[in-house]
């Protein structure tokens, strides 16, 4: 079991390079911030994928590891089985390309050090959230993540930042003491707080009224975090208001680790799923698609509008998952890992626009194809990506989530996530004709392309979205397999991580 | 060796000779691209667009895999918003194209989707789905979708608002390349296959496309009749000839299909014949603007000859080919308005009329677009720049084209027919049968007879030049010179007809902009609701969750 003991280095890593970094950072000078910052983010990626591979060679379902050697349930434990393993090279992948544009994007910002702490810290967070078997624990990560992030929302400091963080807070905070209300009620049920023991107990111990009633505090409180309709509210607000790099960050995968990722966990291997929570499931999931959408192409913020689209793709995510069908949840988690890609690359455009033209407005833009060609191409990449024009991948992860409607028989649901398609491509061909199209203005004549690093990352971005529908080949299919499987296993999780923990 | 590739491709009788059409156009507007966009910007660009257009749509065409097609269709989608992107200022009719050809590709996925679940497999030639019956829903759902991406590729209404701006603000060859010939052999086929192959029609599915094909005719036609501007009339005829195609195809009968397939050909080479000519009109003079325009038949002969032949062509003129397609598809309606049902019958004779009328409308269009171009007086700003014939890369195109105009016409049983369109579809018997060889021997013996009448009064016209006089003053001819749209404005102020252009020019008709409003509206409702007020956000929070346990727990 020497493998296991790379799980915990996913926290440690960013933990250390957040300390690193805002206790000596400010004293030396800027280019350790730097290497401390694209060393850590290049070792998380290289960890991730090496724990893909580690899952795949060995052939095993899951690495257990147990936090200072006590057995479980006693002990905390950490579990790296296949969804883990997808979140986190999600995660890590996205957070590793936002970290290079960060080293050029955050000049724009005073306090290098802050910003690379907080952006740790909140690395942390997601992280420990994947890999961790324990239900509290899961609390902790999931607060260190939102608490890092209502601060860096705020970063910016101005009136409309603080407003929106504010926002955030008062609502981010609502939802985690939900979720803690709903850890609690577990608790007193089951008497422990590590997953796999809880869901083993749950299934022994049957109960009319606790799971239901916890799902639904879940349901809220995860469901806040992922910005599913209704709980969305604040994400128009927060995600515009944060530096570029980070809305990058909270739209392209943080969202998905503490409301998607946590919820599926808790309530596929866990609490177990009914059918009334799946039809639930798929009810929001359509719902935000389509009301978030309708928002979206009225919108003339250019990041907020990338923010109510974050809300809608979440839902097809959610719609995916919800279907419990292993076509469905391979289209939900497709989509996911896509989404992250070209959601971050979407922000990431709109933080070089800001960058060389200072602004958010889609009416003072124009013409900036011929002054920004690249960052004009990657965006077309990612607005075809998001609209789901083959071949890009954001069209595979579509098919196969409504060829999953279709083949359950929701006629219904696959209407709506057509219709959320074709109104997504309408307000992406709106970004690109208002934003790189047309004449450029007079003022804008002394406008430049953004520096090396920010191109660097929008091109490595924009290459995966090109390449991601290749994730489907048989060859490559296990990535995705593997994590579908966990899901459809359900309380059988309970089994594996108890069989491999010895005992 | 394309056999090795089956189940993904399939050649068969149907997409053979529109894989080879698209092929053709291929090669014709990269040779008329040589010279016409010459030193334009971006032109590594334009060309690779173009080499996998045609890469894409063989694909598309030769598929036998839904999944597969679906995916090489809507990248279609994207090649041609980019190539219509060549002409910087075409932003805004670039952004409505992709909005209306992809979102409706969206539509064709989920009646992918609605195949997939019915019928169990995404192979093509496995699939035969009764639009009646068990599942008759979701299959008129499922054949509906996919027709209407056909309808939208192709142009027929209500899907065809980008067209017409397409034509006159995109480059020409892309014109020509995709709206004008490419888009409808695709569109085309698709309809069919689907029609023929995946689907089995029924009686009222047919008088659906029977009655957006008459529509389609007589609506775009209408339109085209009152423009001034080439490209744009041009591009109301691309549409108004969808109709007849897919008239065809929706009479159901073999004869009719077969119309609709040849006519889909014959069109393609017409109207990309058409619109290179305007390019070459836009090359010398750089208008194409009708009232700006005349008198150019003598400075660019080749050009004007091949208009002249693509106009009779589309007109539906014989012996030119676009008369035998027409016929074929009217023969198809004249053997449905003699079946059975009351319905069927009195939709295929109102389609009937529809259609002749629509190509009366077509001729007197075409009329007004040759005299104003190439016969009547040259305007004095063009007399300036001294016009001269094309470069020859730029005229071959245009003559190859119109040959196979004439040639399809003249030859039209023992050519395309033969070996294109007949073996495609079964049991194709005609009513009546149309010699267009010995048509052709009368026609021109008719023509060569005049002429020598018309010689035999010297070889001077009997024409007298004088200078006209109104009220005893003469009249300078040039300041009050007649120009070919002024005459046609009077059926813009045709009572009735006023109203109803009026209409359609504000967008009325236009499903794109309805759409829009539409949708622009429930944001708004929506925009209202959030109010960005906290305890707002907070209230719907807590509603949510209440809801939520009222439904969970019981």
């Amino acid at each position: 079991m020497q493998n296991a003991n790379i799980i915990p280095l996913f926290v440690i890593i960013p933990l250390a390079a957040a300390f690193l970094i805002s206790l000596i950072g400010r004293y030396v000078s800027l280019r350790f911030t730097n290497a401390i910052s694209g060393l850590a983010c290049f070792m998380l990626l290289g960890f991730s994928l090496y724990s893909v591979y580690v899952l795949q060679a060995q052939g095993i379902p899951a690495l257990v590891y147990k936090v200072g050697g006590w057995a479980i349930p006693f002990g905390i434990c950490m579990v790296l089985d296949g969804l883990t393993a997808f979140m986190l090279v999600t995660v890590n992948l996205v957070a590793f390309f936002v970290s290079i544009y960060s080293l050029s994007y955050m000049d724009k910002y005073t306090d290098r050090p802050k910003f690379f702490t907080l952006f740790f810290l909140m690395l942390t967070g997601m992280n420990g959230l994947i890999v961790t078997g324990d239900l509290f624990n899961l609390f902790v990560f999931l607060e260190i993540a939102s608490i890092a992030s209502y601060a860096l929302v705020a970063f910016g400091t101005e009136a409309e930042e603080l407003e929106a963080s504010f926002k955030y807070a008062i609502m981010g905070s609502v939802a985690s003491s939900f979720i803690f209300i709903g850890i609690a009620f577990l608790y007193g049920f089951t008497s422990t707080l590590n997953m796999a023991d809880m869901a083993q107990v749950l299934n022994s111990k049957p109960n009319l009224w606790v799971v239901p009633f916890v799902t639904v505090l879940f349901l809220m409180g995860f469901g806040l975090k992922a910005a599913i309709v209704p709980f969305h509210a604040w994400l128009p607000d927060a995600h515009p208001s944060a530096p570029a790099s980070i809305s990058a960050m909270l739209s392209g995968v943080l969202i998905k680790t503490l409301g998607v990722y946590a919820m599926v966990r808790v309530f596929f291997n866990v609490l177990g799923v009914s059918q009334a929570v799946l039809s639930m499931l798929m009810f929001l999931g359509a719902l935000s698609m389509l009301v978030a959408v309708f928002l979206a192409v009225s919108q003339w913020d250019l990041k907020r509008l990338l923010a109510y689209h974050s809300i809608s793709q979440i839902g097809y995510v959610i719609l995916g998952i919800g279907l419990g069908t292993p076509l469905g949840i391979l289209g939900g988690l497709f989509h996911l890992f896509n989404h992250s890609v070209f959601k971050s690359l979407l922000f990431l455009n709109s933080g070089s626009i800001d960058y060389a033209v200072g602004t958010r407005d889609l009416n003072e833009m124009g013409g900036l194809k011929e002054k920004m060609p690249l960052t004009s191409s990657t965006n077309l990449v990612a607005s075809m990506s998001i609209a789901g024009i083959p071949p890009f991948n954001g069209f595979f992860s579509k098919l196969i989530i409504i060829f999953a409607c279709l083949q359950k028989g929701y006629l219904g649901y696959a209407v709506a996530a057509v219709i959320g398609s074709l109104l997504t491509l309408a307000s992406f061909m709106k970004v690109q004709k208002y934003a790189f199209l047309g004449t450029l203005k007079e003022k804008y004549s002394q406008i430049k392309e953004v520096p090396l690093a920010m191109q660097f990352s929008m091109i490595c971005l924009a290459i995966i979205c090109i390449l991601g529908g290749l994730l489907l080949l048989p060859a490559l299919k296990f990535f995705l397999n593997d994590a579908v499987n966990v899901l459809l296993e359900g309380r059988e999780y309970a089994r594996v991580v108890m069989g491999l923990s010895g005992r | 060796m394309i056999d090795s590739l089956y189940p993904l491709f399939k050649v068969d009788t149907l997409n053979g000779f529109v894989a080879l059409a698209a092929g053709l156009f291929t090669v014709l507007t990269v040779i008329f691209s040589l010279r016409f966009m010459k030193g334009k910007p971006g032109l590594t660009r334009y060309y690779t667009y173009i080499i996998m257009t045609a890469v894409a749509s063989a694909a598309a065409v030769l598929s036998n895999n839904l999944i597969l097609l679906l995916a090489c269709w809507g990248f279609l989608g994207l090649t041609l918003y980019l190539l219509i992107l060549t002409n910087n200022d075409a932003g805004l009719i670039a952004k409505k194209t992709f909005i209306i050809v992809g979102g409706s590709d969206a539509l064709m996925l989920l009646g992918i989707g609605i195949i997939y679940y019915l019928s169990g497999t995404v192979q093509m030639d496995e699939i035969s789905i009764p639009l009646t019956g068990g599942s008759q829903l979701l299959a008129v759902v499922a054949y509906v979708s996919i027709a209407i991406a056909c309808f939208a590729k192709a142009g027929a209404m209500p899907f065809h608002s980008w067209i017409p701006d397409c034509a006159k603000l995109a480059p020409v060859p892309v014109v020509a390349f995709l709206p004008a010939s490419l888009d409808k052999l695709l569109g085309i086929y698709l309809l069919a296959r689907i029609s023929l192959n995946l689907f089995v029609m029924s009686e009222a599915m047919n008088i659906f496309l029977m009655l957006i094909g008459a529509i389609t005719i007589i609506a775009a036609v209408m339109m085209a009749l009152i423009q001034h501007n080439m490209k744009k009339l041009l591009g109301y005829h691309a549409v108004s000839q969808v109709g007849y195609m897919v008239l065809g195809i929706g009479t159901g009968t073999p004869i009719g299909i077969a119309g609709g397939l040849f006519h889909m050909l014959n069109n393609a080479v017409y109207k990309s014949c058409l619109f290179l000519t305007s390019g070459n009109v836009e090359y010398r003079t750089e208008t194409t603007e009708l009232d700006e325009l005349g008198g150019l038949s003598r400075a660019m002969p080749l050009t004007y000859f091949a208009c002249l032949i693509a106009s009779l062509s589309i007109s539906g003129i014989p012996p030119f080919n676009g008369f035998v397609s027409k016929w074929m598809v009217y023969q198809g309606l004249i053997e449905q308005a003699g079946s059975s049902g009351f319905v069927i019958r009195f939709t295929a004779v109102f389609c009937l009329v529809a259609a002749m009328f629509g190509s009366g409308l077509t001729l007197a269009s075409f009329m007004k677009l040759i005299h104003a171009t190439y016969l009547s007086r040259q305007p004095d700003a063009l007399k300036a720049r001294k016009i001269s014939e094309v470069p020859w890369t730029m005229w071959l195109p245009c003559l190859v084209l119109a040959l196979i105009c004439i040639v399809f016409g003249v030859f039209a049983n023992q050519l395309p027919l033969k070996y294109f369109i007949l073996p495609a579809v079964e049991g194709v018997s005609f009513i009546g049968s149309w010699y267009s060889g010995l048509a052709t021997l009368l026609i021109v013996i008719g023509l060569i007879l005049g002429i020598f009448a018309f010689r035999l009064k010297g070889l001077k016209p009997l024409v007298r030049v004088d200078s006209a006089c109104v009220g005893g003053e003469e009249l300078d001819l040039a300041a009050s010179r007649v120009t070919g749209t002024e005459f046609y404005n009077t059926i813009r102020d045709l009572g009735p007809l006023k109203r109803i252009y009026a209409k359609a020019e504000a967008g009325i008709f236009d499903i794109y902009e309805q759409g829009k409003a539409a949708v622009f509206s429930v944001g708004k409702f929506l925009q209202y609701l959030h109010n960005g007020i906290l305890p707002t956000y907070l209230v719907w929070t807590l509603l949510g969750m209440i809801l939520l346990f009222f439904i969970l727990v019981r």
